[in-house]
């Protein structure tokens, strides 16, 4: 039977749950050998991304991306995260700032595959749809 | 105007936008080709839910597999690629609907394409809708006057049937879709014209003739073109119900042709086949069955008590070389109630309609019939039949006995009464008159190859002379004695007065 990436990265976080270092490490290398034995080591990547997703999910950290136009100050920062922390009631989020100049200001907020678009490019695009009608 | 007046305006307008941000959810292109995308993320999408591309561009999510979505793209896919962010709307594909649709060539999204302007509308019709359930619907009651004289005397449609019409190409089936859109003139009835997947050419020539016989103005054309996606020619037969159900829903009665719904079968075969779902029979996929049974179903009368309107559905079936046990043909069959069976052998023996009289049936149209009709409709069925049993004997001519002599040639100026150019329906009135004259006897005496001289001097002197006669047909509807008196008198002065 075919067992798939959602399937091994599954295997694995629930094979290291609440492990000590040392058992986790001769898990992982007889995990290696079993994706090695069915011939599966090139799907190795994704799992470690599916993996990510599951451990996140499960231990309440969410991976966020903001953009704006430039750096934005620790306390801005500090308030996306508590925003965040309440939205999606998890316990630990990590923030990354992206710069991209052509959203001309503003943010866009980005979890997983929620995106919050209040740049001000969208707006005005927004808008001049609204004033077309 | 001043300038200050459109600066008034344009801040009063920017005062009701409401610049309220919303969470989206965003997946991306894994990958794209003919006319299908996978993507990933959307997790929370719907099935048939609108995804929308970066350019613009629609997609109708089709696969909802465990992290990805199968789409099929609606429109132009090349300027998509791999990468580009996909928002879902959070709506079931549907269509605007308006009045204003009426007279008008629209593609299936319900874009004017005509070039006679945007067709603006803020009323919205979803796709794919479950049809009226048992409460909701009444029998066929009412008839659709098709103006052909061999389908409304014996395969009558009533409205709120589905009457399949099938046969070879080349063979008159959209012939006898515009003829029929052409006689709705005036009989309250609004027609849409769906095409699928047929060619531009044919389409404009359609739309030219339905033009010069001023029938566009009861009429919406959908097409959906050879060169259009198959997606596009998958969707337009549900955007014609759609706009049917629009009317309908209004208490008016809509006659919808699917032309045809072969190309349909293919277009969801493609789509289906590229989406990666298993093929079946023909390589058709599993669901091809309830792909034509839930377009279909879609056709009905209501009940007074929801309004008393109607959708009469006249979808067309392409065979090839006659094969009607084939796929699609079958399964058609078994949904329609009835089918107008036309054949290449009789159009090349100059039969046109081309009716194939034996293997076409109405399956609930006779009670949609008015009484006139179905008065003389019966003995026009049994003559046709004994002429049938008899026509082998036809060329032993002068061995046979009077009677059946007698039969045989009633039965050559049937078959010449049943003959019938296109783009000239005819009144019902006048079919039940000269049908009168036919199974009475009258014409018995008419040669054969004078029969059409004959009926076209009948029906101008009808018309010119006798006019009363054929008003109390049309407004009684039935043949009471009073009529039948004035009728024969009619008939047998216009005798007297026949050159032949």
């Amino acid at each position: 039977m075919k067992i798939s990436t959602k399937q091994y990265a599954q295997a694995l976080y629930e094979l290291t749950l609440e492990k000590s270092e040392g058992e986790v490490n001769i898990v992982v290398e007889k995990f290696v050998k079993e994706l090695a034995k069915n011939n599966n080591i090139k799907l190795a990547s994704k799992i470690v991304d599916k993996f990510e997703e599951i451990y996140n999910k499960n231990n309440g950290i969410i991976v966020a991306e903001v953009t704006s136009t430039n750096n934005l100050d620790k306390d801005y920062l500090d308030k996306i995260e508590k925003y965040l922390i309440n939205k999606y009631v998890a316990k630990h989020v990590v923030l990354t700032n992206k710069i991209d100049a052509s959203i001309k200001g503003g943010i866009i907020l980005r979890v997983g595959e929620d995106v919050l678009d209040e740049s001000i490019i969208k707006k005005v695009n927004n808008l001049k749809i609204f004033l077309a009608q | 105007m001043n300038k200050n007046h459109i600066v008034e305006q344009l801040k009063k307008q920017i005062e009701n936008f409401e610049a309220q941000a919303k969470t989206e959810k965003v997946g991306k292109v894994l990958e794209i080709g003919d006319g299908v995308a996978r993507i990933s993320g959307l997790s929370e999408a719907m099935a048939s839910e609108m995804l929308e591309f970066q350019d613009g561009t629609i997609a109708v999510a089709l696969n909802l597999e465990e992290d990805q979505v199968g789409a099929m793209v609606l429109g132009d896919y090349k300027g998509i690629k791999e990468g580009d962010e996909v928002k879902s709307t959070g709506k079931i594909l549907s269509i605007p609907v308006t009045e204003k649709m009426i007279g008008r060539v629209i593609d299936p999204l319900g874009n004017a394409i005509d070039g006679k302007g945007e067709i603006k509308s803020d009323k919205f019709y979803p796709i794919e809708k479950v049809a009226p359930g048992v409460i909701e619907r009444k029998s066929v009651h009412q008839p659709v006057q098709t103006g052909i004289k061999a389908i409304d005397a014996m395969i009558p449609v009533g409205r709120g049937q589905r009457e399949l019409i099938i046969g070879d190409r080349q063979t008159g089936k959209t012939a006898i879709a515009i003829d029929t859109i052409i006689n709705q003139k005036g009989q309250d009835m609004i027609c849409i014209y769906v095409a699928i997947g047929q060619k531009e050419s044919k389409i404009s020539r359609i739309v030219a003739e339905l033009e010069k016989n001023g029938a566009m103005n009861h009429t919406i054309v959908i097409v959906a073109g050879a060169s259009d996606s198959a997606a596009f020619s998958f969707i337009s037969p549900y955007s014609g119900a759609a706009i049917g159900e629009y009317f309908m829903d209004q208490g008016k009665d809509v006659l919808v042709v699917y032309d045809d719904l072969s190309k349909h079968a293919w277009a969801y075969r493609q789509i289906s086949l590229i989406l990666k779902r298993p093929p079946g029979r023909e390589a058709y996929p599993g669901d091809i069955f309830y792909l034509h049974s839930r377009l279909l179903e879609r056709s009905a009368k209501l009940d007074e008590k929801f309004g008393g309107g109607s959708i009469t559905a006249l979808p067309i079936i392409e065979t090839q070389a006659g094969d009607v046990s084939a796929y699609i043909p079958t399964n058609v069959i078994s949904i329609t109630d009835g089918q107008i069976y036309l054949e290449a052998d009789l159009f090349y023996k100059g039969l046109r309609p081309a009716l194939n009289v034996g293997l076409s049936v109405s399956r609930v149209g006779s009670s949609a019939q008015i009484k006139a009709m179905k008065k003389v409709a019966g003995k026009l069925r049994l003559d046709l039949a004994q002429f049938r049993e008899l026509e082998a004997f036809a060329q032993f001519g002068s061995d046979l006995d009077e009677k059946t002599r007698a039969q045989i040639e009633r039965g050559k100026r049937t078959i010449e009464i049943l003959k019938q150019d296109q783009y000239a329906p005819m009144l019902v009135e006048n079919q039940v008159s000269i049908i009168y004259a036919l199974i009475n006897g009258f014409i018995d005496d008419v040669a054969v190859e004078k029969i059409s001289e004959w009926e076209e001097g009948f029906h101008k002197f009808m018309k010119s002379s006798k006019k009363e006669v054929l008003e109390k047909i049309a407004i009684q509807k039935e043949l009471s004695e009073e009529i039948v008196g004035d009728l024969e008198k009619a008939i047998k002065e216009f005798k007297e007065g026949f050159q032949g």
